[in-house]
């Protein structure tokens, strides 16, 4: 029996050296149940000990098990400015990911208020430089400078968004001054503007992929030999050519080489009719057929990566009747129930779909079409490409991303679930009096650093009308930049760039293995009701679209559809559709 | 009412010739040549059909073929070209220019107008079917049916009927055929009006009692009495209502509920390249004069037939 005295000297000596080595790494992981003091806490938290809300609120939730295909683990207050994030399997893109649009931190009081009437969809309540003043529905949506804001004031002490789905409209409001600045211009516009002495255009880089997708359950798109023919049946060139503006190029890979680690493995399929033909002709005969008929389907949105789309869609068609044989007739499908019907599997034809960036890293294009929670998109989920996605995202040396990504990306090209087509080029056009004017190469453009020529609004036109304010369950473009301009996320992006930078977060560090992020809140940020940003305001935040179970998990329509693209998978899946 | 009583000219210049009426078709065709507005009318409509029936002779181009690759020298939205003219022989010769997809526009606009006429025609002519058994019928019949068929006739006239035949197809599904279909649902209300209001009127006519003491059946007496005097305001609506038939066709295929671009059709060809409006106007111009002309034809020639049906008008 060993003296307790003794022993308990010693535990003590451990406990300190522990103490220690934790200060000094900054590493450790501390528990809910003992929140160290935050450094620069505000009299009220520092007043009472803070009663920090954790995710699940015992436990932790279960990785890898069951039907949990997640990579969050918890996330936890750990004081009124920290907050911890345990992931089952290092992210190496947490950062980029975190600073997303769809992440804006809500104040918890005003989400449990307001999320269960929806009226947080028109009546957002963020921190960002600009709040809500009127929003009339069809026809514009203004917004006022923040008295309160952290950072730099907004130049401009309103903001008046537009939209409007014809270029032509968009570019004659330019012109008459009626407003200043417009998204995506015309690819036949784009000279005009550029000759023109009062106007300004801003080229947009091409961080976006235009790709054909076939549902590789339903015939033929069973048969791989056809899904290749059809890869390298179609001259991708010549559409970028005739249908695209300056800027835009055929696309090797499924990511734009801009992102890191976009292009490795090797190039995509090259054009070659013959060949296509022949290997059309063998997946015909294995499937049994002589012809084949089917639709190009598609939607009228105009984005960077599809700026025609009823042309391109016919070029397609003509391209597959010229050089295949094959008939696809081109239809047009109403954009809401498109996107539906693409996210339920049940497109027949063949779909003419793109995706733009939402944060620079290759996790954002494959995971949210080929990783495991990518869904029935194309079919079923490939597993070799679903697991060597999740290896690229999960691997912190470079060496082992690349090998990874390159390993998917030669899957990608082989199984042909979609034909990689185009990274488009795009732009915005501004009023040449206009300054700070830019374009995000994520399509979120920041007013707060625009001065419309010392005017008191900047009116800016889009192409489509914001669909609401919460963003936490918006993926359309339109949308997310009229968030990006009233909530801010714990990181954001540069303005006109990619990179992530600190926002409502100072700093977000990681251990050693990227499984454990905690993040330190910013102080005197306020949001626009006056409530102070704490750290109960980011659990619950993410807590509701993580939890398909949690009772504010609401939203517009319910799918919160980003975070189980970027972050595997929802905690309390909902089944599987029938 | 027949023709010979209508035609005073006739009475004065020979008595006799009352007793060999002349036929409704060759009077109204006579009453129609009296009016110059109504010629203008056939005479486009003539050339419209026309040009429907002999489209694949009269096209210069296959109407659906993206020319590039195909032609040499063709160009995107390029402006029309007449060697005739004076457009250089170098440049290949497109009447109406091309369009976004390297498309001869003029084959476009050629095949367009079959599209057209084809849906102008058979979505009046069901709609004419349906009316007019639905309107005969409850014109004859009265009482609790002609209350019910009319409610429901009622209801489909509340509401507009463009917006109407963008429900039936987004219910139906895209397509020409139901784009069709939903036209002529539309259509059948006035129709039916038309005939139920002729039918009261005549039901209660002498030649329709003499009729019933002679024992004639009631589908007898409505086919061979009562209908055929109720065609003459049937006849003028519905060449009213080929023209209407054609706007809202063109009106749907604009806003995109036809779905398939390929087909020529005016509608859909002036909202594939609206955004060319500054640019490339002609591309725009030709199908919306074409669809100009055939209303305005159908008009011209509606108004004609009214004025030569009417007997208040022919005194």
């Amino acid at each position: 029996m060993s003296h307790p005295s003794r022993w308990t000297s010693r535990l003590a000596l451990v406990g300190i050296a522990t103490l220690v080595f934790a200060a000094c790494t900054g590493a450790a992981t501390p528990s809910p149940s003992t929140p160290t003091a935050p450094p620069d806490a505000t009299p009220v938290t520092s007043a009472a000990p803070y009663d920090g809300l954790a995710y699940p609120e015992t436990g932790e939730a279960p990785c890898g098990v069951g039907d949990y295909t997640g990579n969050f683990k918890k996330v936890t207050a750990i004081d009124a400015k920290t907050v911890e994030f345990q992931l089952c399997a290092p992210d190496v893109a947490f950062l980029a990911k975190i600073a997303f649009s769809a992440f804006g931190i809500q104040d918890s009081d005003y989400i449990a208020a307001h999320m269960g009437d929806g009226s947080i969809l028109d009546q957002p309540n963020g921190t960002g430089p600009y709040k809500l003043k009127a929003w009339d529905r069809g026809s514009r949506l203004v917004l006022e400078a923040f008295d309160g804001y952290w950072g730099e004031k907004a130049l401009a002490p309103n903001v008046e968004f537009r939209w409007s789905d014809e270029a032509a409209q968009r570019l004659l409001e330019l012109q008459s001054g009626a407003v200043d600045g417009i998204d995506n211009p015309g690819a036949d516009d784009i000279e005009t503007i550029k000759n023109s002495g009062s106007l300004a255009f801003f080229e947009r880089e091409g961080l976006n992929t235009l790709y054909l997708g076939f549902n590789t359950t339903i015939k033929p798109w069973t048969n791989q030999k056809i899904r290749q023919a059809i890869a390298m049946g179609v001259d991708r060139q010549r559409i970028v050519d005739n249908f695209y503006p300056p800027g835009s190029e055929v696309a090797s890979h499924f990511t734009p080489c801009a992102i890191p680690f976009g292009c490795e493995g090797n190039d995509y399929y090259t054009f070659d009719a013959t060949a296509a033909k022949a290997l059309l002709a063998e997946g015909m005969a294995e499937e049994g057929i002589t012809t084949l008929t089917t639709k190009i389907q598609f939607r009228a949105a105009v984005r960077g990566y599809l700026p025609d789309p009823p042309q391109i869609a016919t070029e397609v068609s003509q391209q597959l009747k010229n050089n295949l044989g094959i008939i696809a007739t081109p239809e047009l499908q109403e954009s809401g129930a498109f996107l539906d019907a693409n996210s339920a599997g049940t497109l027949e034809g063949i779909f003419l779909l793109g995706w733009g960036a939402d944060y620079p890293d290759t996790s954002n294009f494959l995971d949210y079409h080929f990783g495991p929670g990518s869904g029935v998109k194309f079919g079923k989920p490939f597993d070799d490409v679903a697991a060597a996605i999740q290896e690229g995202g999960s691997a912190s040396a470079d060496a082992d991303r690349a090998a990874a990504y390159g390993t998917a990306n030669n899957l990608i090209k082989e199984y042909v679930p979609a034909v990689v087509m185009i990274h488009g080029g795009s732009g915005t056009a501004f009023l040449a009096d206009v300054t700070g004017a830019h374009a995000s190469p994520l399509s979120t453009e920041l007013f707060s650093v625009v001065d419309p020529g010392g005017r008191d609004t900047l009116v800016w036109m889009q192409n489509a009308e914001p669909l609401s304010l919460y963003c936490g369950d918006e993926s359309d473009g339109e949308t997310l930049r009229a968030c990006e301009q009233i909530n801010e996320s714990l990181y954001g992006y540069e303005v006109g760039g990619t990179k992530a930078i600190p926002s409502l977060a100072t700093e977000c560090t990681s251990n050693a293995d990227l499984t454990v992020w905690t993040c330190t809140l910013r102080d005197g940020v306020k949001f626009h009701d006056g409530a102070d940003l704490d750290a109960n305001d980011v659990v619950v935040s993410y807590a509701l679209q993580w939890d398909a179970n949690h009772p504010l998990h609401k939203g517009r329509s319910g799918a919160f559809e980003y975070f189980p693209g970027l972050f595997g998978g929802f905690l309390n899946p909902p089944p599987p559709a029938s | 009412m027949t023709a010979s009583n209508d035609s005073p000219a006739m009475v004065t210049a020979d008595p006799l010739a009352a007793t060999h009426p002349a036929s409704l078709w060759r009077d109204t065709l006579g009453g129609i040549l009296r009016q110059r507005s109504a010629i203008v009318g056939l005479a486009i409509l003539t050339l419209l059909v026309a040009m429907a029936v002999f489209a694949p002779l009269i096209a210069t181009h296959d109407p659906t073929q993206t020319l590039l690759g195909f032609e040499e020298g063709v160009a995107k939205r390029s402006a029309p070209c007449i060697h005739a003219f004076g457009c250089p022989e170098t440049e290949p010769e497109h009447y109406f220019g091309t369009d976004g997809n390297f498309r001869d526009v003029f084959s476009r606009v050629v095949f367009g107008t079959q599209t057209s006429l084809t849906v102008g025609f058979t979505a009046i002519g069901l709609a004419i079917l349906f009316g007019t058994m639905i309107g005969a019928v409850a014109g004859y019949a009265g009482g609790w049916l002609d209350n019910i068929m009319m409610r429901i006739m009622d209801v489909l006239l509340a509401f507009p009927s463009l917006l109407l035949a963008i429900i039936i197809v987004t219910a139906l599904g895209q397509g020409l055929i139901n784009a069709l279909l939903a036209i002529g649902i539309v259509s059948i209300p006035v129709y039916a009006r038309i005939v139920r209001s002729s039918v009261l009127s005549t039901r209660e006519a002498d030649y329709v009692t003499a009729a019933q003491a002679l024992g004639e059946s009631t589908s007898g007496i409505l086919l061979r009495r009562v209908l055929p005097n109720s065609m003459t305001p049937l006849i003028v609506q519905a060449t009213l209502g080929i023209g209407g038939a054609v706007l809202e066709i063109a009106a749907l295929a604009f806003v995109g509920v036809i779905g398939n671009l390929e087909t020529p059709e005016w509608g859909s060809m002036i909202a594939l390249e609206r955004n060319q409006l500054f640019l490339a106007p002609h591309i725009i111009l030709a199908p919306g004069l074409a669809i100009t002309l055939t209303v305005l034809g159908f008009n011209l020639l509606g108004d004609g037939l009214r004025d030569a049906l009417d007997p208040r008008l022919n005194r």
